[in-house]
């Protein structure tokens, strides 16, 4: 059984691994999973189903960690146009 | 043209000259830099590409074309690119062995997301194999008794050249016109059935206008028949639920680049009760049961299993997001401009692909001025002519609508500020281009265009 600490540390490790990714759309897209998936999964009471969930979080959670890695190795020069700031791009 | 080639390439190579004569100045920063491979980008501040200069990389709306690789994916896969690079038809060791199980994995992970066996997947290089293996494969094979197969006029165009090969060697080939909605009509279909019809082929959802076919009544008007039932799943996969016992296929193509895997690797479902058989397009060592022969790519075959485990996973949470973020595509887009005409039917069709035509407005241009966009004006096989799409033609669109078109491609990694900067680039560039357009000019004063009597020069 996972206690409520540490299901929140898992939740903020998630959020801070997804946080330090590289490529815009898979950060966004991770943070946004992250949250969604706990939200979905507050609704659970059942101590195997809770246990099976953080399991998965922790795998996800070392998977994120991992792939984090993998993407600052290969980072485009050039940002994405989301990330920069409205006045730097061109409007021509 | 010669020379112009020649201009290019040289001023390409002189670039390149210097750049790398900059890298050797900074030796020191260098060593940590990803490592350099010929691309567009020159500088931090921006890229120059086709004499065109942008701040920074273009946001994503092309889902149709391609897809980002999922880093779930990527991280199933990267084993089996490093320690494990076993053939999995090697029988005697290990590394034989691991290879194969994770073959059979993917096997299952992909039969399950569509309601197979894992034996009817057939692993091949991409849906256009699949497509050629299913056409061509199965003509050739009841060639004796069957030569008439029916297709449709919006099938992707590794159906219809397939088609046009088989119609060289003598086959007879029934493109059926579709309604205006982009749907088949299912009375024309069972007009065109013939004695000898060897394959019914409906691709399932259209990749240029997201229709979906009716699949399970075309699947029930070909169990009556007895004819088999082929499809282009590449665009379904993943996006709609598939189950081929409903839809009564007998062969369907997959891809594994549409649904977050990598390039290169696709499927061909054979069904196996009751059995179609095909005569292979490719011979050798007999793997896949001699349909398709060559060494398996198992990074690949992992990572397209590990794509459609992931996403059987996620359909329903893909499918609502998608779904919110074309609604605001579509209502960011309205709410601002008129003249936003969406092609294909609006009650069949899948949420992540937007093809709208915006009256008045020149294609090209618009495209041209949507740099920051990363869109397309319809299939990336035929982007590079300027003809207007032919799928839009068998739909009865105008030619200057056809040539106004753009899809927009949502997809599970699309973000609402994204959408949001969409909406906002594209109005300026309609309102920008219908500015100068004398064609708005008129239309707003009443004139009907329609009428107007062009003089030839």
């Amino acid at each position: 059984m996972a206690s409520r600490t540490e299901i929140f540390g898992l939740y903020r490790s998630l959020l801070r691994t997804a946080r330090d990714l590289c490529d815009y759309n898979i950060r966004e897209y991770t943070k946004r999973r992250t949250t969604d998936g706990f939200r979905q999964n507050q609704k659970l009471t059942d101590p195997d189903s809770i246990l099976l969930a953080y399991e998965e979080g922790k795998n996800q959670l070392a998977l994120a960690k991992r792939q984090s890695v993998v993407y600052s190795l290969y980072v485009p020069k050039v940002k994405s146009v989301m990330e920069l700031d409205d006045a730097a791009i061109t409007t021509n | 043209m010669a020379s112009k080639l020649l201009a290019s390439t040289l001023r390409r190579t002189l670039t390149k000259a210097t750049a790398s004569s900059t890298t050797t100045h900074h030796l020191s920063t260098a060593v940590t830099a990803a490592p350099a491979f010929d691309s567009f980008e020159d500088d931090q501040n921006g890229i120059t590409m086709k004499g065109v200069k942008i701040a920074g990389r273009p946001l994503y709306l092309d889902m149709q074309a391609t897809t980002p690789v999922d880093p779930r994916v990527l991280d199933a896969m990267l084993p089996f690119l490093l320690s494990r690079y076993g053939n999995a038809h090697s029988r005697t060791h290990l590394f034989g062995w691991e290879s194969d199980l994770a073959v059979e994995t993917a096997r299952s992970q992909i039969s399950e997301l569509i309601g197979a066996s894992p034996k009817e997947i057939i692993f091949t290089s991409g849906a256009t194999e699949s497509n050629n293996i299913s056409i061509k494969g199965v003509m050739h094979f009841y060639k004796d008794k069957k030569r008439h197969v029916i297709t449709t006029q919006t099938e992707h165009k590794c159906v219809l050249d397939s088609c046009r090969h088989l119609q060289q060697e003598g086959f007879e080939i029934t493109y059926l016109p579709v309604r205006s909605d982009g749907i088949v009509d299912l009375d024309e279909l069972r007009a065109a059935i013939r004695p000898d019809t060897g394959l019914i082929s409906v691709m399932a959802v259209n990749n240029e206008i997201g229709v979906i076919q009716p699949m399970e009544e075309i699947g029930e008007i070909c169990k009556e028949f007895k004819i088999p039932f082929h499809t282009d799943a590449a665009q379904a996969l993943g996006k709609i639920p598939i189950d081929v016992e409903k839809w009564n296929v007998s062969l369907m193509s997959l891809s594994g680049h549409k649904i977050y895997g990598p390039k290169g690797i696709g499927a061909l479902y054979m069904r196996r009760r009751p059995r179609i058989r095909v005569e292979p397009l490719i011979n050798g060592g007999g793997q896949e049961r001699g349909i398709r022969s060559g060494t398996l790519a198992t990074p690949l075959i992992v990572g397209f299993g590990s794509a459609c485990e992931i996403a059987k996973k996620e359909m329903d949470y893909d499918h609502k997001r998608v779904m919110a973020l074309t609604d605001r595509l579509l209502n960011g887009i309205r709410e601002k401009i008129d003249g936003v005409v969406i092609n294909g039917s609006m009650e069949r069709r899948y949420a992540g692909n937007l093809n709208l035509s915006f009256a008045y407005v020149e294609g090209e241009s618009l495209l041209m001025g949507l740099k920051e966009v990363a869109v397309s004006s319809g299939s990336a096989c035929t982007s590079a002519s300027l003809e207007p799409s032919y799928v839009l033609r068998a739909l009865g669109v105008d030619e200057d609508m056809a040539h106004t078109s753009i899809r927009f491609g949502v997809g599970r990694f699309t973000t609402e500020a994204e959408i949001d900067r969409a909406i906002e680039l594209t109005v300026n560039q309609v309102v920008k281009l219908r500015e100068m357009s004398p064609l708005y000019e008129m239309v707003k004063e009443g004139i009907d265009i329609k009428q107007i009597q062009w003089s030839q020069h």
